[in-house]
């Protein structure tokens, strides 16, 4: 085990493990140190110089996303000074960024940036001048890549990289004309993107969006985020359901989720809407001269009733199989069986994991 | 899984054997990438050369089905190099001494001449495994589907135990479920042996316990599974069948013989969401909830019991499984309650009837941080198995001899087709078919095939086959890939209505758990001119010009 | 096309087989492919990747931060000017619109690039059409490029160390080795703790502007445990107005490589390397001719001096970016990383190429090594004026009689410097201030031209002495321009990692430039600007960032009613013809 040391974050004395950083020492014990380009996922950048703070004997303010903790170190965070310049980068952040609605905060979700202006409670008025880079026309079906508001992070290729190992994406360039590009900066289709998404949920702007998501939230509504667990493979990773009046319109990662951590695939992240689908089942059909007819539950069940009571005393109990799904929830499984042992007399239930 | 999720990024060593693990499990493969970013080493196990490989230390390419040639092998190598834990073995495993001798003939050469892995790399790959300090082993369908799936899990088996790999952080051997609540399926008792929470069902105590809870005589015999229930469909012994979220149809090896197995039935339920290929045979069909409308469980592949929740409202009638079963049930007994108010009671028999999730309720499973066992309401949870001891005693080496595959290439039948899942089609595509964008990744099926195969047979990339097996034979397009070996092609199942895959695919199966050897099947491939009507002028692959239905 | 996919190019194979076992081959790779195509083809990129281990896209991102490589296909090259300080002193609007039709002996596309300084600022403007320069570019006038011009003959006097065999023609190892040179490696070899103790004693610290005392630098690569070590020369002199490291490298190359040979030696590395900027085509030229020679002559390789020990020196060619005068960022430059600044600590003396020790100096710092180690520390030292210990080279161009590079004692008066050894302003002028350091080290008005040059006085006036890059604007000159031009070169070499330097050089530009268009300005300009100031000093990541305000703060010392004003619309005309 590391040993136990101490240090004085706004004066208080705080205990540290070797390795941590400043700034999750100081965000532990609750001192306000605003970020932009920090992502607990990924290794300190130490690029949008928002999380600075004093410390003791430095004649400069330093990065505490980068600044490991030591013993006796004595650390300021949020004084006057220091405000004054997080302040003044906020603004300088807003400026980069066109003056238009931001459809990400719009309709999934307050963005980094604008949470951190509402903060400061600073707007974009001042240092106007060039905006940032050109948003890029990407064929793909689920990506909004509009970079107008891209404030150069890197939290999107640093994921792709470091948590995703796609290395699909890139920066270019360098100073005011960088940008974020795939290799030969084609679309992302053509590219090593597996278009999972990671890049929307950790981007802190609205330079990246889910196409199908934006396209819906403008409708009047107020939506609703329920946690989850997503329906594809075994993995099990948390993701938020939004819905609006009633009808699921995308889903967001759950960033604490304990198997995923914020991490989704292209499935888990985009395949949300076979729910919303025109052929769903809505009734109960029952076979009526060769057709499957609509009928009403209590036709059904009882005529469902019917034919397994006399299957079951015609034909005995082991003449009848009952399948469980392995992807409905598992109450409707425990049911099949307790139906099919408890009715219907037998073991003859199985799920669909042979096959 | 024996070991968790999230402990997979703190391994040393990690030997992935049949999982396409960036396709099939991406967000497991995330934690496999990170331990390899930390500075573990990474072997792949596999006949294709799969994404993952390009993050691994070594690939070993072995021939299909040829696994406990190439593990017994392994073990060998770590016996002979001395890189046993023997405390552990002593200690927690018996057979060391048989196993051992057992092992003679298996040489990392013989293992060689079986599966095609050169031998230093057999031998490297064992010693990297046996000299790690947790070294975990990751298994998907690629081990389990075929007629020797059992002697495989137990072939990797052997490996952990003689290293001591089992029972501690991040080491373990662990499948990884295709399905996001098939553990849960099997927890719940959905077993033809097992009651909820694998209590066996020939055991007279528990038997009891079922009986006293449900206040009837429980059936004191096993049922068959459910590959053997399609046989008895179709030799009449079985009559009905109630088939819930599952396109049977379109999964199971040999359409031809699935689709007369249930054409055979007197009468057939079918609960789903859409009115799939099965749904379209049955006599009644019951509209279920999506899991975005329902609260309830999911159980996944660390045993993790999770809660889901409703966020939308169900189209139309739809009703939540459980509900649709327990109504039906109300109208055929008297004798046992089936009345639930809502799915937290249903959970609450459940938890109380299985000692495993004893101490699970809806508050309990709000976060997901639990792992089953949990037999108490303040039990934190079993995130590893097996810590300290075994629970049924010492765990038994097992003397394993290798089994070719039932189906092997011939002068007919040349190729070996295996099949699997393609990241952005998941199963049958009944989901991810009916979400927008995804026809845009996926346009259609295709099958792959190594460039010198294709050569052979006049073959170009985009053409039109025709697959062949003893079954039957599917058209398709291809795709020329080194991603497949020589002389082994493959296909997913994604696009039943285009091209039914599962009509060449093998229904043999595993003398034990009756799992169809889906990976392995023996067909031939001839050019053929490009069908009308099916799409010849599509796109292959990836496109963005294709309509895609169901995009907004 | 994804990178599973397979690529064949002959070519690039073979160019990776012949330099991938060299040492920190990638620059050298990326060069020869693109000398052998024009351009960076697609495939040669994608096997580049597979050999080196770099994923595709970040290798893709990598070459576009660098100006000089081209991914596309060019029949003809452009024809590149430069556009800053000294320079922009000219009209260059005039002279670009001229050469686009001229015939220059080489065939060009007729496009016109402004670039960053190319370090020639002694015979402005200088042009670059493909790899040959043509210098003293003037409306009417536009000459073959001249070598680097040899330094005056010192006043009398005057002590030299670094220039006092360069007009002797040592640049031939004969001549080098006559007039006492690759003597001290032995030394050093025999002795190193001696050595390191004179290095001390002498008060050499490093020349590229940071000033860290090079005896202790090299003392920590010495102490390091490791396999590997690296002595790395920066040679990409980029500062705009500096132009020393060309002449020295030029005129007195065995100076150079015995420097770095003896703090292979001392360190124990094997391998020297020197990143040398890729706008000093016959300096590559004429260096290689040297290490050659030196390697005949069994000075440098595998008993390098007859000391028993090896030691090689490589060039790697840079490909224009002005951020490689930060170390660290000239390090991921060489590994083929991303050439952003590293988080420091650690320190390249700790983790330096490959993560290995690693000496990082400049070509003054070395080239001034031998010299002291032939007349002793002590003797270095007291060649400085007071307290101050030594001598270092200023490069003086702008508005001045004699431009060129001086080496004076440190602690000269800035006023002596300009006056006495350049000259003085051209007839019926004045001095009104001169950019320091190159333009990074701030502004300095005619009213403090008696600052003495050491880093301790300028940084009394709020300036900084830095690379000792000193160019002078007289009074026909509008300061907030100038302060402009010098804005301009660090927004468009700022690396754009960090926020401050990124966003606040590009606003501080567009916010000159307003003040300069003649039109009403914002309300509340000059608190933006200070706003702008005080994020940029204190929060920045590297010394490019930090070093901005200085630039704005000394225009607002200087020249207030400059920019009053402009403020009030009423800028004053200035005084016409400086051409």
């Amino acid at each position: 085990m590391s040993t136990e040391m101490k240090m004085v974050i706004d004066g208080a004395e705080v205990s540290f493990q070797e390795g941590e950083t400043v700034l999750e020492v100081a965000r532990r014990q609750g001192s306000f140190v605003p970020t932009l380009c920090y992502d607990e996922r990924l290794d300190p950048y130490g690029s949008c110089r928002l999380c600075v703070v004093e410390v003791e004997g430095r004649r400069l303010p330093a990065s505490s996303c980068t600044l490991k903790a030591e013993a006796g170190m004595d650390i300021r965070t949020g004084s006057d000074h220091i405000r004054k310049m997080q302040s003044t980068l906020v603004e300088m952040v807003l400026s980069e960024n066109p003056g238009d609605e931001c459809p990400r905060c719009r309709d999934i979700g307050t963005c980094e940036v604008h949470e951190l202006a509402e903060e400061f409670e600073v707007s974009r008025d001042r240092f106007l001048g060039a905006i940032s880079n050109a948003s890029k026309d990407d064929s793909n079906p689920f990506l909004l890549r509009d970079y107008d508001r891209c404030i150069s992070c890197y939290r999107c290729v640093r994921i792709c990289d470091e948590v995703e190992a796609d290395h699909a994406i890139t920066m270019t360039g360098r100073g005011w004309n960088k940008g974020i590009a795939t290799a030969f900066d084609g679309g992302l289709m053509d590219s090593d993107c597996t278009l999972c998404g990671q890049c929307i949920y950790t981007c802190p702007t609205g330079a990246l969006a889910d196409k199908k998501m934006v396209n819906q939230g403008s409708k009047p509504g107020e939506i609703e985020i329920t946690r989850s667990v997503c329906p594809y493979c075994g993995t099990g990773c948390s993701i938020n359901l939004h819905s609006l009046d009633g009808k699921m319109i995308g889903v967001t990662p759950v960033l604490d989720g304990p198997v995923n951590e914020g991490a989704l695939c292209v499935k888990g992240q985009f395949g949300f809407d076979f729910v919303n689908s025109e052929d769903r089942l809505t009734r109960p059909l029952i076979r009526k001269n060769g057709e499957l007819t609509p009928v009403s539950w209590n036709e059904a069940f009882e005529y469902t009733a019917q034919k397994l009571s006399s299957v079951r005393d015609d034909h005995g109990p082991k003449a009848f199989y009952a399948i469980a799904s392995g992807r409905a929830p598992g109450e409707g499984s425990y049911m099949l069986q307790k139906f099919t042992r408890a009715v219907m007399n037998s073991n003859q239930v199985d799920n669909c994991s042979r096959g | 899984m024996s070991n968790s999720i999230p402990e997979i990024e703190d391994a040393d060593m990690m030997l992935c054997v049949g999982t396409n693990m960036t396709e099939c499990h991406p967000i497991i493969a995330v934690r496999v990438k990170k331990a390899v970013r930390k500075g573990a080493k990474l072997y792949v196990v596999d006949p294709r050369k799969i994404p993952l490989t390009e993050y691994a230390t070594g690939h070993l390419p072995l021939k299909l089905g040829s696994d406990v040639a190439l593990f017994n092998a392994m073990a060998k190598v770590i016996i002979d190099e001395g890189l046993a834990d023997m405390e552990y073995s002593e200690e927690r495993t018996e057979g060391f001494e048989e196993l051992k001798k057992h092992l003679e003939p298996f040489t990392i050469e013989y293992g060689e001449e079986i599966s095609g892995v050169p031998a230093k790399l057999i031998r490297e790959c064992a010693i990297a495994y046996a000299s790690a300090e947790s070294a975990g082993i990751y298994y998907t369908l690629g081990i389990t589907e075929h007629i020797c799936g059992v002697s495989n899990v137990q072939s990797l088996c052997n490996l952990a135990l003689i290293t001591g790999n089992l029972g501690k952080r991040s080491d373990g051997v662990n499948p990884l479920r295709g399905q996001n609540n098939i553990q849960g399926a099997g927890d719940t008792g959905a077993l033809p042996n097992n009651y909820p929470g694998f209590q066996s069902v020939d055991d007279p105590v528990s038997q009891a316990k079922f009986e006293k809870a449900w206040g009837v005589p429980m059936d004191p015999h096993k049922g068959i599974t459910k590959i053997a229930a399609l046989d008895h469909a179709v030799d009449g012994r079985i009559k009905a069948m109630w088939i819930c979220g599952e396109n049977t149809l379109v999964t199971d090896p040999d359409v031809k013989h699935t689709t007369k197995a249930l054409e055979s039935l007197d009468f057939l339920v079918v609960q789903d969401m859409f009115l799939t290929d099965t749904a379209k045979l049955a006599d009644v069909v019951f509209p279920a909830a999506a899991f975005t409308e329902v609260d309830g469980f999911f159980t996944n592949s660390d045993r993790r019991v999770q809660r889901i929740r409703k966020a939308a409202n169900p189209p139309g009638d739809a009703m939540p499984d459980w509900w649709i079963i327990a109504h039906v049930a109300k109208r055929m007994t008297n004798d046992v309650h089936f009345d639930y108010e809502n799915s937290e009671q249903v959970f609450d028999e459940l938890a109380s009837l299985s000692p495993i999730y004893a101490g699970l309720n809806y508050d309990r499973i709000e976060r997901g941080d639990l792992a089953w066992p949990v037999p108490e309401l303040d039990h934190p949870g079993t995130p590893i198995l097996h810590e300290g001891e075994f629970l049924n005693g010492k765990g038994k080496l097992q003397l394993l001899n290798y089994v070719p595959p039932s189906e092997n290439p011939d002068e007919e039948y040349p190729f070996y087709l295996t099949t699997g899942r393609r990241l952005p089609t998941y199963h049958s595509n009944t989901m991810t078919g009916r979400s927008g964008g995804f026809r845009i990744l996926v346009p259609n099926e295709w099958l792959e095939i190594h460039p010198a195969d294709a050569e052979k047979l006049g073959l170009e990339d985009g053409d039109w086959s025709k697959i062949k097996s003893r079954r039957g034979e599917v058209i398709t397009r291809v795709a020329i890939t080194k991603t497949s070996p020589r002389g082994t092609v493959f296909m997913s199942f994604a696009f039943p209505e285009e091209v039914m895959t599962n009509i060449v695919t093998n229904p043999e199966v595993d003398p034990k758990t009756e799992t169809p050897e889906f990976k392995v099947a023996a067909v031939s491939i001839v050019r053929v001119e490009a069908p009308t009507g099916l799409g010849a002028s599509e796109p292959l692959r990836a496109n963005p010009d294709v309509e895609d239905p169901h995009l907004g | 096309m994804k990178s599973s996919v397979e690529v064949k190019d002959p070519v690039t194979e073979k160019i990776l087989d012949q330099w991938m076992e060299k040492p920190a081959p990638f620059l050298s790779v990326l060069h020869a492919i693109q000398d052998h195509f024009g351009y960076l083809p697609e495939s040669g990129l994608r096997l580049v990747g597979q050999r080196f281990g770099i994923p595709v896209s970040e290798l893709y991102g990598t070459v576009t931060f660098y100006h000089f490589f081209s991914l596309e296909p060019k029949v003809l090259p452009d024809i590149r000017i430069c556009e800053n300080s000294a320079c922009c002193l000219h009209d260059l609007d005039a002279i670009c619109e001229e050469i686009v039709d001229k015939d220059l002996g080489i065939p060009h596309s007729g496009k016109v690039e402004k670039i960053s300084c190319p370090g020639r600022c002694d015979v402005p403007v200088p042009i670059l059409i493909g790899e040959t320069f043509f210098h003293g570019a003037k409306s009417g006038a536009i000459e073959k490029a001249t070598p680097a011009t040899m330094p005056l003959p010192p006043e009398i006097g005057l002590e030299e160390c670094l220039f006092k065999d360069i007009r002797n023609g040592v640049s031939s190892l004969k001549k080098a080795v006559e007039a006492g040179s690759w003597q001290s490696p032995k030394r050093a070899a025999d002795d190193p703790e001696g050595f390191i103790t004179e290095l001390k004693s002498s008060g050499l610290t490093g020349r590229g502007g940071a000033g860290f005392p090079t005896g202790v630098k090299w003392e920590a690569v010495r102490t390091e445990v490791a396999d590997q070590k690296w002595i790395v020369c920066n040679a990409d002199e980029s500062e705009v107005g500096c132009f020393k490291d060309r002449v020295l490298m030029a005129h007195t190359p065995h100076a150079l490589l015995e420097g770095m040979t003896c703090a292979g030696l001392i360190t124990g590395a094997e391998v020297g390397i020197i990143y040398l900027r890729w706008e000093y085509p016959e300096i590559l030229e004429s260096l290689q001719t040297a290490i050659d020679e030196a390697t005949a002559a069994g000075y440098l390789g595998a008993d390098a001096c007859g000391t028993g020990k090896p030691f090689q020196i490589v060039i790697r060619r840079g490909a224009g970016a002005y951020i490689y005068g930060e170390e660290t960022s000239l390090l991921n430059s060489l590994e083929g990383k991303h050439p952003f600044p590293r988080e420091k600590p650690p320190f390249p003396t700790t983790h330096g190429l490959f993560q290995q020790p690693t000496v990082v100096n400049n070509v003054e710092t070395f080239c001034a090594v031998p010299p002291i180690i032939d007349r002793g520390g002590d003797w270095f030292s007291q060649l400085g004026l007071g307290d101050q210990q030594g001598t270092r080279i200023f490069s003086v161009s702008g508005d001045i009689q004699r431009p060129g590079n001086y080496e004076v004692p440190v602690g000269t008066p800035l006023r002596q410097l300009l006056m006495e050894f350049a000259g003085g302003a051209f007839e019926g002028r004045e001095i009104q201030g001169v950019t320091m350091a190159g333009v990074s080290g701030g502004l300095v008005g005619a009213e403090d031209l008696d600052v003495r040059l050491d880093p301790a006085s300028l940084n009394d006036l709020g300036a900084m002495l830095g690379a000792g890059g000193i160019v002078v604007h007289d009074d026909t000159r509008c300061m907030i321009q100038a302060a402009r031009e010098s804005m301009h070169f660090l927004a468009e070499e700022s690396c754009g990692k960090c926020f401050p330097c990124r966003i606040g050089t590009t606003r501080m530009t567009e916010i000159l430039d307003e003040l300069n268009s003649g039109e009403p300005v914002r309300e509340g300009l000059l608190q933006e600007i200070e706003d702008l100031e005080e994020v940029l000093a204190e929060t920045s990541a590297c010394g490019l960032g930090l070093a901005a305000p200085y630039i704005t703060r000394m225009l607002k010392k200087y020249w207030p009613q400059q920019i009053q004003d402009k403020i009030d619309g009423s800028g004053q005309a200035l005084k016409e013809g400086s051409e």
